[in-house]
């Protein structure tokens, strides 16, 4: 972790500017539109697109009298554009709604998942940097040569695996063969367990929905570390700082690292759509309670305000991490901030 | 780490952060969120505390446990424990007392009282009453359960309660099959004291329910897991289960490994292929049951679209029902788990199940024979053409769109080899559950589709809507292939009001005659539900209290 300290370092060295008030504003109103056109469509998306809530949520008993009640007593029965606005005026003040499926607030029912999806999310981003920064810097090392090549075909090889597949294989081996981990779920059905105790149970179920859904993230992270990294070990500046004695390890970490990690950062923020998708995937396989999982269901389920929910607010964690990246590029690129 | 660029280093959190202090930080925050999600558990420490809980899988996280407003079969799997039927229904489908002790019937079937127990008591400690049952019937059934709903509803002229222990149901006409419709699947008591005066569809006791069942409500923990523990003043003795705990595991796959692993002890089904693997394994043991919650003694079965010209000719369908070897079906898309069906109405159902009927035997030579009579010919082993087929251009290839969901795409990968023999070209075209029910019931833009018709408990509950010619529209599972008969019209509903049995089988075999004749459908295979358990436990019912009578050792 020595480089995040020489990464401080760069950042006072380069004279890296604080962005102004001005740029953030400019940034924010462009934030408002793109989230009103977000619900829009998804909005218009959900209610156009074919199959009946009623039906999803009434079964396959009732008749015609019953599913005219329950389209009543949904709203479902009312013109779209009055169903939208009756939208976003609920949006607006906060309300996202009540569930079909789970009749109670829409907002209530995702806050309930949204802790382990960040858990899991979190963990799996976290193990991803840690891992693949070190590996991106020996594959970085020495290109072309065994250790890169050996480093790049497992990379190629957790990226190009279809993360369903990844899961089942890892439970079969890493959780049933081995027992190093349990098969599933959050915690452990018997334990009895609070605070400390519990934090470890949860722990000890995160590491392999973490470890599979890290793999994928890790695989882009080593290729851009390395490459990055490549480029930037042919630079002058490198150059120069060997050429004064500095050892290869710091030139690495002061010198070249942080520069080179520019296009993993911008990635990471990127993908903050694509972990979620992942993670929905690691959930169901691992029986994990987050929205990733919510979304399926909701989305089998034909559970319009849950779905609308969850894609405004997954829309609104990429449009905020997208804003974020925006700030950093403006904030190391002057040209960004003047522009 | 991209954060450290975005304010000035002393305003921001990471300020003056080695890279390890930093990542000590971070792992602090995911551990605060491990800590906030075993703080917000709100389970009570006596549920955990003691022996090992029996533990199910279930595929779906049910939403609530209120069955009375619902017929989705992932509330039905979880809540039925927790409630309880007037009646209770043995595997021949014969009533027994239950919350009520003893039934008249009166007025030639438009009367039916009930006597119920006095020793119930709801979960929180009131006394269960006749006015439970009608305020369950008035304000819950009659209103938000599909099935009660579309079959008691317009029947049914009042429900009475006289005193605290008697219950009456006024019908305006003789109904037939009201005690099978009585049981905690069909007709669940709710208590009217948590219920009355709200909306029922956001009742806080949807996901904190109040019962009577043999368990009682402990936590839920959404997405996660469901806890029960015994109900120890359960009017029927005390279950010997101190606690059950369902937990949510959406993979089948997982859930087999989890509970070959020992995380699990029961799972409500079981895919094909571990089946058998499973039964070898002394570790475990598997049951079958005709019961699925939301519905039992399913029948899965191709309906022709009687809409389009081809298939209105009788032979055109006689002869893709002998193309159709529904042992293949059986053997190789279930597994052995099932039967071939022999007659429309399900075999579950005994007293209104025919034998003998003169089924289309699997024959593809006297399948080519009605095919090319219906005009579709064949040279060699190329696919029919029409040839003076009414309503289809001479030269028209024999293709077939076959619509399914996804649940059943190896029904139609079958199927599609089955009357390729034939020269049919069938298309398999799998849709999504709500875009099926869509297209194929309210479009009726198919040619054949195959649907899994639950018939239930009585012919009145899951037959009925399949032939019936004003079950045809939009309403989901319901007259697939738009069939009309007049004949057969008033033989169902001579046959609701008949409180005579033999009376009844009499009609139901004269309505599945005519069915066999007309074939508007083939009846394909009957289907049949797995249960696994860990071979430490045993004494498990086929009803929804399934864990009632069990026991585990440790």
């Amino acid at each position: 972790m020595q480089w995040l300290r020489h990464l401080s370092a760069f950042c006072r060295d380069r004279e890296v500017q604080p962005v102004s008030g001005q740029f953030v504003l400019r940034r924010l109103v462009q934030v408002i539109p793109t989230m009103i056109g977000v619900v829009l469509i998804a909005f218009l998306l959900i209610h156009l697109a074919p199959g009946d809530p009623v039906v999803a949520l009434a079964g396959e008993h009732g008749d015609a009298e019953y599913y005219a009640f329950m389209r009543e007593r949904f709203g479902l029965d009312r013109p779209l554009p009055q169903q939208l606005a009756t939208y976003f005026a609920r949006v607006a003040t906060g309300d996202l709604g009540v569930s079909y499926v789970h009749g109670r607030s829409t907002l209530g029912v995702i806050m309930e998942r949204v802790p382990a999806t960040l858990l899991l999310t979190g963990t799996a981003l976290m193990l991803a940097v840690l891992i693949s920064v070190p590996l991106g810097a020996i594959a970085a090392r020495s290109p072309g040569r065994v250790r890169d090549l050996g480093i790049n075909s497992v990379a190629l090889f957790l990226y190009s695996a279809p993360v369903f597949w990844v899961g089942q294989i890892a439970i079969l081996f890493l959780a049933f063969q081995l027992d190093l981990f349990p098969v599933q779920g959050m915690t452990s059905a018997g334990s009895a367990t609070k605070g400390l105790a519990r934090m470890f149970d949860i722990m000890r179920h995160l590491a392999l929905p973490a470890l599979v859904l890290a793999s994928q993230e890790l695989a882009v992270l080593v290729r851009l570390t390395r490459s990055g990294l490549i480029d930037e070990l042919a630079r002058d500046h490198v150059r120069t700082a060997r050429a004064k004695g500095v050892g290869e390890l710091l030139v690495i970490a002061r010198h070249a690292m942080p520069r080179a990690l520019m296009p993993a950062i911008t990635v990471i923020g990127a993908r903050t759509g694509q972990l979620i998708a992942g993670a929905a995937v690691v959930e169901i396989v691992f029986g994990w309670p987050g929205i990733g999982r919510l979304l399926v269901t909701s989305l089998q389920a034909r559970d319009t305000p849950v779905l609308l929910g969850l894609f405004t607010m997954i829309s609104f964690a990429v449009v905020v991490a997208n804003f974020v990246t925006d700030l950093v590029h403006a904030a190391i690129d002057p040209r960004i901030r003047l522009g | 780490m991209s954060l450290r660029y975005i304010a000035p280093p002393e305003n921001h959190w990471t300020a003056n952060l080695t890279g390890t202090a930093l990542a000590a930080r971070s792992i602090a925050v995911l551990g605060s969120a491990a800590v906030m999600l075993g703080v917000t558990d709100c389970t009570p420490e006596s549920s955990r505390a003691g022996a090992r809980p029996f533990v199910a899988a279930i595929t779906t996280d049910p939403g609530h446990l209120n069955s009375a407003i619902t017929t989705n079969g992932s509330v039905h799997t979880v809540a039925g424990l927790l409630y309880n039927g007037l009646v209770a229904l043995d595997d021949k489908l014969k009533p027994l007392p239950e919350l009520a002790v003893r039934w008249e019937v009166e007025d030639s079937g438009s009367l039916y009282r009930f006597h119920l127990r006095r020793d119930v008591r709801w979960h929180d400690g009131r006394k269960f009453t006749s006015a439970d049952v009608k305020f369950t019937f008035d304000e819950l059934l009659l209103n938000f359960h599909s099935r009660s709903r579309a079959s008691l509803r317009a029947k049914l002229l009042r429900v009475d309660a006289p005193n605290d222990s008697t219950v009456e149901f006024r019908f305006r006409r003789p109904y037939a099959p009201l005690l099978q419709q009585l049981d905690v699947e069909e007709a669940p008591i709710m208590p009217k004291h948590v219920f009355a005066g709200t909306d029922p569809l956001r009742n806080p006791a949807n996901i904190a329910p109040v019962g009577t069942g043999p368990f009682r409500f402990v936590s839920y923990r959404s997405g996660a897991e469901i806890r029960y523990a015994a109900n120890a003043d359960y009017f029927l003795g005390p279950p010997q289960i101190s606690e059950i705990v369902l937990r949510i595991i959406p993979d089948p796959g997982t859930q087999v490994i989890a509970l070959e692993a020992g995380e699990v002890d029961w799972l409500f089904g079981v895919p094909g292929p571990e089946r058998a693997r499973l039964r070898r394994d002394p570790r475990f043991r598997v049951m079958q049951t005709p019961g699925y919650s939301g519905g039992s003694n399913c029948i899965t079965t191709i309906g022709f679209n009687l809409d389009r010209p081809m298939a209105r000719d009788i032979r055109f369908r006689r002869g893709i029902a002998h193309a159709v070897n529904r042992h293949q079906f059986l053997e190789r898309v279930l597994f052995g788990e099932g039967r071939v069906a022999d007659a429309p109405i399900s075999s579950g159902i005994e007293f209104a199940h025919a034998s003998g009927l003169p089924m289309a035997r699997f024959d593809t030579a006297a399948a080519g024979r009605l095919l090319h009579a219906a005009g579709w010919r064949r040279k060699g082993s190329s696919m029919r053409t029409a040839n003076g087929v009414p309503g289809v251009a001479d030269g028209t290839p024999l293709t077939v769109r076959f619509t399914v969901m996804p649940s059943q795409a190896n029904y139609g990968d079958l199927l599609r080899a089955q009357l390729r023999a034939v020269g049919i070209d069938l298309r398999v075209e799998g849709l999504e559950p709500a875009i099926f029910s869509q297209t194929v019931f309210t479009v009726r833009d198919f040619d054949m589709a195959i649907v899994a018709y639950c018939n239930g408990t009585d012919p009145e509950i899951g037959v009925r809507r399949q032939y019936m010619s004003s079950s045809i529209g939009p309403v989901p599972f319901s007259n697939t292939a738009a069939y009309r008969n007049s004949v057969v019209d008033s033989l169902f509903d001579s046959a609701a009001s008949a409180l005579d049995v033999s009376r009844r089988r009499r009609l139901y075999r004269e309505i599945q005659e005519i069915a066999v004749r007309d074939q508007p459908y083939i009846w394909l295979v009957e289907t049949l539900n797995t249960r696994a358990f860990h071979s430490r436990c045993s004494g498990f019912g086929i009803s929804p209290h399934f864990a009632a009578t069990a026991r585990c050792s440790r």
